[in-house]
């Protein structure tokens, strides 16, 4: 299995939505605390497993994630460290990026996520506990949703509805807000500690899972969100990322700060199916290909994305 | 969720409700709110709180607020705390609504605690005693110090009543010796005049008169006596008053110990397993330029108790282990020094109006969006297929000149593969179309194989003819119908079209029947995306 080292820790994965073999990589100096950031932009060689870089661009704060439009195939938004969004074409020449430059959150942008069934808006988290809703046409962001009581670190839009989104925040609740209300529509209040990572079932709309501080991911149906369909424990420290399969109904992989990967199978009592331990530092992003069933890809700490087929060891060569 | 003491001296017992008590009675009410549930203001949205408002929780809440300790917090941390005790947004703001408001006037039925109630009579029967003369400051700053008492801090009235006290003493002392001195002026004044007339009258009453003036200055010296003993006796009461004061003094400041100390027990009962800690890895108080800001928040400020997830007790499994490095940078920072390996580096956007290089490949379905459940086949269907009519797919070029050997990431875990392969036979259903082959398949497009017959009916309706043209023209017109459709409806839609396909029966029976059916999917999906 391929590995990509970057000269900076690594801090979020995704993969293409347009190429199959293609994926971003957010990383930033120093482990985020302060320093540059780059993103890069790498191929997976079709004939060994060998991953190659296409182009990468340097920021000057760190950058924390990023995210593919959904609309051009080589768009990509990135989340920076100095509040600000990076807008990327990797068709234009590289002394051409970035294209845009939105500066309006007050404070580091953390979670980025693109509409995938609307495909023209995506939504930026930041620790100034708002999400702004964006299009790539507007320098300005379209809305701003500010409830909650602390960092927002993730938020993601629904993939059936294309106006829900939730969003994760370190005042330990999951907001479910629709574009078209003023404010939220339902307040989960799913974790005791800071919830770092939301994300909905692709199968189900009314699923939603939510990683926290305290180990644990937790199952939600929004039609009775007091008690949670599920609880999935199994990591030695906080979860960091998780995501929903794109091709299995119950199937979802999470990264965390006990530098394991792990999938998760929630309808089955022992819920844990895989467990992949390649990183020796946090792990702390984690994706699933919607293109190719069973890809998966992570980065850590340790400077390493590993992108590997489900089953298979990632440090195989 | 842990049961909480809520943080009013009078102990609510009914707010650390279990939360399975919450969930039947949410339950029953909401079965019986259902046949309501097109009142709603969003209808048919099931991503709204369809619970009413629970009045337990409202009055609970409205306890909590009422609290002046929790009147100090700001607005935004009651509410955050409130949320975090599963309130819905309607039983927050009916609990906001409820609060009565923060004037002196406010009813008794506040409840405030018993004891700050009287401590603050207390004081305002006192502080009239100490002042017999209306010093002007003393009158406004009892009505005032009235009204802070029963609301705010302690320590405030507390100080302030020290001051007047001081300031009445003062002036009770100043005034006494400024009437006293005049007196005892006048007094002498007029002995020594009767004195002068005397010895005016009588010359040989100087004895006498010596007498007098003995007699006069041994009143004078037991009178001064008198003032000293008065002013002694003052001295006396101001410090009597001093040491009173300082009592009371004493006295709040252990009231405030006791709150302070009850805050901090209802914290640790609250964040039992608790939040982050100022050092928790993530959030990302390491950023240097945050720490400034993040600061009270990060300290766990002791006042407020409704602080979001931010309590002292880290969790019992404690932090996880930081790289060495990581810890490096941190003391570096904490010591003012840069990191030696950043850059200055212009991330600015060259030219902020550049356009955005048109897209290339159309963009493709989802694997969830085209089917009910899961596929492992049509990601490579669809994507090769693609929107594009011609066939032609710039991105995959390379890989349709490779077509021999497979890329290394479609080589999945076979047995999973057959597994759902078999599943998806059995479920058959309209979109049973997709073969069991194709999940192994290479990239490359392939024309798809007849499929297995699942719907003997479907097969039978095939072989009817139908003119093309018309099954496209019905399928334009069903995608158009299709822009304003919600979301919800795409699934009905697409089974409609795909009957339609099927019983129009496409001129190629082989080749055209599944693509028609998938372009049919496409154009949903393209239509659907450009509302």
């Amino acid at each position: 299995m391929p590995v990509f080292k970057t000269p900076f820790n690594g801090y979020s994965v995704r993969f293409s939505p347009f190429y199959e073999s293609r994926l971003a990589v957010a990383t930033a100096q120093n482990f985020g605390i302060l320093g540059n950031g780059r993103v890069h932009v790498v191929d997976l060689a079709p004939t060994g497993p060998v991953i190659n870089e296409l182009v990468a661009f340097d920021t000057a704060d760190g950058v924390y994630d990023v995210a593919w439009s959904e609309s051009h195939d080589s768009v990509l938004v990135a989340a920076i460290a100095d509040g600000s969004i990076k807008v990327y074409d990797t068709a234009l020449p590289p002394q051409s990026n970035p294209v845009r430059s939105l500066k309006e959150h007050a404070r580091e942008v953390h979670g980025l996520d693109y509409n995938p069934t609307r495909r023209d808006s995506f939504l930026s988290a930041s620790w100034d506990d708002s999400v702004k809703l964006w299009t790539l046409d507007r320098p300005a962001s379209l809305r701003t949703f500010r409830e909650h009581a602390y960092c927002v670190y993730s938020v993601a839009w629904n993939p059936k509805h294309a106006d829900v989104f939730a969003s994760a925040s370190g005042d330990c609740t999951v907001r479910i807000w629709d574009v078209r209300e003023p404010g939220s529509t339902m307040i989960i209040p799913g974790h005791e500690h800071e919830i770092l990572s939301c994300d909905w079932n692709k199968y189900d709309e009314c699923l939603i899972a939510t990683a926290s501080v305290d180990k644990s991911i937790k199952i939600w149906d929004v039609r009775n969100y007091r008690v949670p369909v599920s609880v999935l424990n199994g990591h030695g420290y906080a979860v960091r990322k998780i995501k929903f399969s794109p091709h299995r109904r119950n199937l979802l992989v999470s990264c965390s700060y006990d530098m394991t990967v792990c999938l998760w199978d929630f309808m089955v009592e022992d819920a844990l199916v895989g467990r992949y331990d390649h990183h020796t530092e946090f792990a702390v992003g984690v994706d699933l290909s919607v293109l190719v069933d069973g890809l998966m890809a992570s980065t850590g700490w340790d400077e390493l994305v590993y992108v590997w087929q489900q089953g298979m060891d990632p440090r195989a060569s | 969720m842990a049961t909480t003491q809520p943080p009013s001296p009078n102990s609510n017992d009914d707010k650390p409700q279990p939360v399975s008590e919450a969930v039947q009675q949410s339950n029953q009410i909401l079965q019986g709110v259902s046949p309501d549930a097109t009142k709603q203001s969003v209808p048919a949205s099931v991503f709204v709180n369809s619970e009413p408002i629970r009045e337990d929780q409202v009055s609970n809440a409205v306890k909590f607020l009422s609290h002046p300790k929790v009147k100090g917090s700001p607005v935004v941390y009651r509410r955050s705390f409130l949320e975090r005790k599963g309130l819905t947004k309607e039983e927050i703001d009916e609990a906001f609504r409820r609060v009565p408001d923060p004037t002196p006037s406010s009813q008794p039925a506040s409840l405030n605690p018993d004891t700050q109630a009287k401590s603050s009579s207390n004081f305002q029967t006192q502080a009239p005693i100490q002042t017999p003369q209306p010093v002007a400051a003393a009158p406004t700053g009892i009505v005032s110090v009235g009204t802070v008492a029963r609301r705010q801090f302690h320590w405030y009235h507390a100080v302030s009543a020290v001051g007047l006290l001081a300031a009445s003493g003062c002036g009770t002392a100043l005034l006494i010796k400024k009437v006293i001195i005049p007196k005892l002026k006048l007094w002498v004044r007029k002995v020594v005049l009767e004195e002068e007339n005397d010895h005016a009258k009588k010359i040989d009453a100087k004895p006498s008169l010596a007498e007098e003036a003995a007699a006069a200055a041994k009143a004078a010296a037991a009178a001064a006596a008198d003032v000293a003993k008065a002013s002694q006796e003052m001295l006396n009461s101001k410090n009597e008053e001093r040491t009173r004061f300082e009592e009371f003094m004493n006295l709040m400041v252990a009231q405030v110990q006791e709150m302070k100390s009850m805050s901090n027990s209802i914290r640790k009962l609250e964040g039992q397993a608790s939040s982050s800690g100022r050092t928790f890895s993530d959030h990302d108080d390491h950023r240097v330029t945050a720490s400034s800001t993040k600061q009270p928040y990060a300290n766990g400020k002791v006042d407020v108790n409704v602080q979001p997830g931010r309590s002292s007790t880290p969790p019992a499994s404690a932090e996880p282990p930081h790289p060495k490095s990581y810890i490096e940078i941190m003391e570096m920072i904490q010591r003012g020094e840069k990191p030696s390996n950043i850059r200055e580096v212009n991330d600015m956007p060259p030219n902020p109006n550049q356009q955005l290089s048109n897209p290339r490949i159309a963009p493709r379905t989802k694997p969830w969006e085209t089917q009910n459940g899961p596929s492992q086949v049509l990601r490579s269907q669809t994507s090769a297929e693609g929107l594009n009519q011609n066939g032609q797919d710039n991105g995959l070029n390379y890989l349709v000149d490779d077509e021999s050997s497979m890329p290394w990431w479609q080589r999945k875990n076979v047995r999973i593969t057959e597994i759902e392969n078999e599943d998806e036979a059995k479920a058959g259903g309209p979109y049973g179309v997709r073969t069991n082959e194709q999940a192994l398949v290479q990239r490359s497009w392939v024309p798809p194989q007849p499929p297995p017959v699942a719907m003997p009916e479907a097969a039978e309706a095939i072989r009817r003819p139908k003119s093309a043209p018309k099954e496209t023209a019905t399928q334009e017109q069903l995608a158009d119908d299709q822009t304003a459709a919600r979301p919800s409806e795409v699934n009905d839609e697409l089974q409609r079209i795909t009957k339609m396909s099927e019983s129009a029966g496409a001129v190629e029976m082989n080749g055209g029947f599944p693509s028609g059916n998938s372009m049919a999917i496409q154009e949903e999906g393209n239509s659907h995306e450009g509302n």
